[in-house]
């Protein structure tokens, strides 16, 4: 996250893309929202590697170690379609009880950057802030970092890569549930 | 309440009976720290977490919070991470390599096996007359146990495995590799770290021996976790040979396991990791081996256990150990280490663990619903109107459990029964109503009286 800045200044502005990108990014926090979650799952590359590393605490000089690393290390989700779709068929069941009765979410995005571009892949950095509503009085809010690798697809995208960094070391909830 | 009896009173292993107020009252709780957590051995970390001198992570000793070092002589230290001026944690990294740990506040300085070695101002301040020796970080008793490390800070406490009594056989094997070999695991790098809305001891019990709450993961057994192909969430379904179902407690120290006591010697392998044959390879040569290491005790299953009172861990290929640290009645952190065979193939460890973190955690498909469930079972902790009854521990009551059963090598304190039953959870609560009361438990009688 460190090469922020050097690449904002080596890139050009794609001002088309990114309003598709938004669109997008928009249509996929509304699936989630409204539930839908096979038609997000539609939206997910086969090859999709989704990945949310542990946050840890280390000396200012140490930056590389504040996650852990994808593949090897301990981590939140670290995984593929077939386990996302397990998760969705867990949920859509009446069943898993940490999710039902299904909670309410609001995802939202921000400072959507298209930070790459080549001919098969788009990298598009955002911030992103999730309301979590559970029964009555749980409330979990989840604000962070996300870098997605969006495939084009026709006139659309599919998500091949999702990285996900919470802001917080400690996870201040007793589940995640929901998708990022 | 009077302070000098609560916790009597409240537990009633005989009649399967416990009150609502151990879950949720303050003082209570206040005594829990006072008694049970000061007075045991507390797991802090595991050795693979700290192999070069220098290293050293951060950790909880129950509520209280450690830093487990390696020292430049090799040995392992677990310190109070409180500074002895006053009172900040001195090391506030999750981990790293040091020889010493500088207060941000005044600058003491302590080498990392705990002694003062540098003090500002010590000759103008104090005359160069502070006692060094007395003004260390506070410092554990250490015990090592086959990669695992645990800390006490009671001086009077027994020994670790007078502590452990029979119980030791199974922490050992827990921490052996699939093909037993002891001291055979190592910690996945990144400790998870989350909070639940419930108290401590709903985890622990539960871990002790709750073969009655298959309704919890209706969902992930529907759905289908483990890597055998067939549905289901434990990879020992595959194995077709037969077994009996045993909570083998521990009464002296209130430590319980959940195994599966074969009924052949030397039983065949089942293919438990079908959809992977390499790995499946790996674990049946595993098998095989562990078979003529661990003698007539292969045809035990360890499937995980509670070691009293807050450690609890999941065995059988879910190699997982799990702290539950109380913060207040209706708050605990939980924080989990997750273990792979460590002279495994990469391809093992890499499957184990895609399955380990998919099983465990927050975003454990299985875990999930036991953090729910104990958060829910919380609400009635506090209910006022609930309070009128006890929570119910009487499933299969009445005295079948046996000592040193179905085998004599399952040991003498051991007190065994079979099939979906509260027995562990008894055995757990009789312990703690020891610890909180210091009044002897029936329980405990009857072992004297064998
Ligand atoms: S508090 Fe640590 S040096 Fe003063
Ligand atoms: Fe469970």
């Amino acid at each position: 996250m460190t090469t922020e800045t050097q690449e904002a200044i080596a890139l050009p502005f794609h001002p088309e893309l990114k309003v598709r990108v938004e669109d997008f990014l928009a249509y996929e926090a509304e699936l989630l929202d409204e539930r839908q979650f096979d038609r997000w799952l539609d939206l997910l590359d086969d090859d999709i590697h989704y990945w949310m590393p542990l946050v840890r605490n280390f000396e200012f000089n140490r930056p590389q170690d504040e996650y852990s690393r994808a593949h090897l290390d301990a981590a939140w989700f670290d995984e593929g379609k077939q386990t996302l779709l397990q998760r969705i068929r867990q949920i859509q069941g009446g069943d898993h009880w940490a999710e039902e009765p299904l909670s309410r979410s609001t995802h939202m995005t921000t400072n959507i950057r298209v930070a790459a571009v080549t001919e098969t892949q788009i990298t598009v950095k955002c911030r992103f802030l999730l309301y979590v509503n559970r029964r009555e009085e749980e409330v979990r809010l989840f604000v962070g970092k996300r870098t997605d690798i969006l495939r084009p697809v026709g006139d659309g995208f599919r998500i091949l890569k999702r990285s996900i960094f919470l802001d917080q070391s400690k996870m201040l909830f007793k589940n995640l549930t929901t998708f990022f | 309440m009077n302070h000098d009896t609560l916790g009597s009173g409240l537990v009633d292993t005989r009649a399967g009976l416990v009150d609502r107020a151990i879950f949720s009252d303050q003082q209570i709780y206040e005594k829990e720290m006072e008694t049970v957590f000061r007075k045991s051995w507390l797991f802090v970390g595991h050795e693979s977490q700290i192999p070069n001198n220098g290293d050293y992570f951060l950790s909880q000793a129950g509520r209280e919070p450690v830093v487990v070092t390696r020292d430049q002589s090799g040995e392992v230290n677990v310190l109070l991470n409180l500074c002895t001026h006053r009172g900040m944690p001195v090391c506030r990294y999750d981990k790293g390599n040091a020889k010493r740990f500088t207060c941000p506040y005044h600058g003491w300085t302590f080498s990392n096996n705990g002694e003062l070695s540098g003090v500002p101002l010590n000759t103008e301040g104090y005359g160069g007359k502070l006692e060094r020796s007395r003004w260390g970080l506070i410092r554990a008793r250490v015990a090592r146990y086959y990669g695992s490390i645990w800390a006490t800070f009671d001086e009077a406490a027994p020994s670790f495995e007078a502590f452990l009594g029979d119980m030791g056989w199974w922490l050992r094997e827990f921490m052996m590799g699939p093909d037993g070999e002891d001291d055979g695991l190592e910690v996945i790098d990144g400790i998870l770290k989350c909070e639940i809305p419930s108290n401590w001891k709903f985890g622990a019990e539960n871990a002790a021996g709750d073969l009655y709450h298959d309704v919890s993961h209706k969902s992930v057994q529907r759905v289908g976790l483990a890597l055998t192909g067939l549905r289901g969430r434990h990879t020992w379904d595959a194995d077709k040979n037969k077994f009996r179902m045993l909570n083998i407690t521990f009464p002296a120290g209130g430590h319980a396991v959940r195994g599966n006591l074969y009924e052949h010697a030397m039983r065949e392998y089942f293919s438990q990791w079908g959809a992977n044959p390499e790995v499946d390879e790996y674990f049946r040569d595993a098998h095989y081996a562990r078979q003529k290491r661990v003698g007539e005790r292969e045809r035990l299953l360890n499937r995980g256990g509670v070691v009293f009172p807050n450690f609890v861990y999941n065995a059988a290929n879910r190699t997982s150990v799990t702290t539950w640290i109380p913060r207040a009645p209706g708050r605990t952190e939980v924080w989990k280490w997750v273990f792979v065979p460590k002279n495994a193939p990469q391809v093992v460890k890499d499957v184990m663990r895609n399955y380990l973190l998919r099983y465990t955690g927050p975003a454990g498909m299985v875990e999930q619903d036991d953090f729910e469930n104990w958060g829910s079972a919380q609400v009635g902790a506090e209910s006022v109107l609930a309070r009128r009854l006890p929570m119910n521990y009487q499933l299969r009551l009445g005295g079948e459990a046996k000592w040193a059963w179905p085998e004599p090598w399952i040991g003498a304190g051991a007190l065994v029964d079979e099939g979906v039953s509260e027995h562990a959870q008894r055995i757990f609560y009789d312990r703690w109503s020891e610890m909180m009361t210091g009044q002897p438990r029936p329980f405990r009688r009857e072992a004297a009286a064998e």
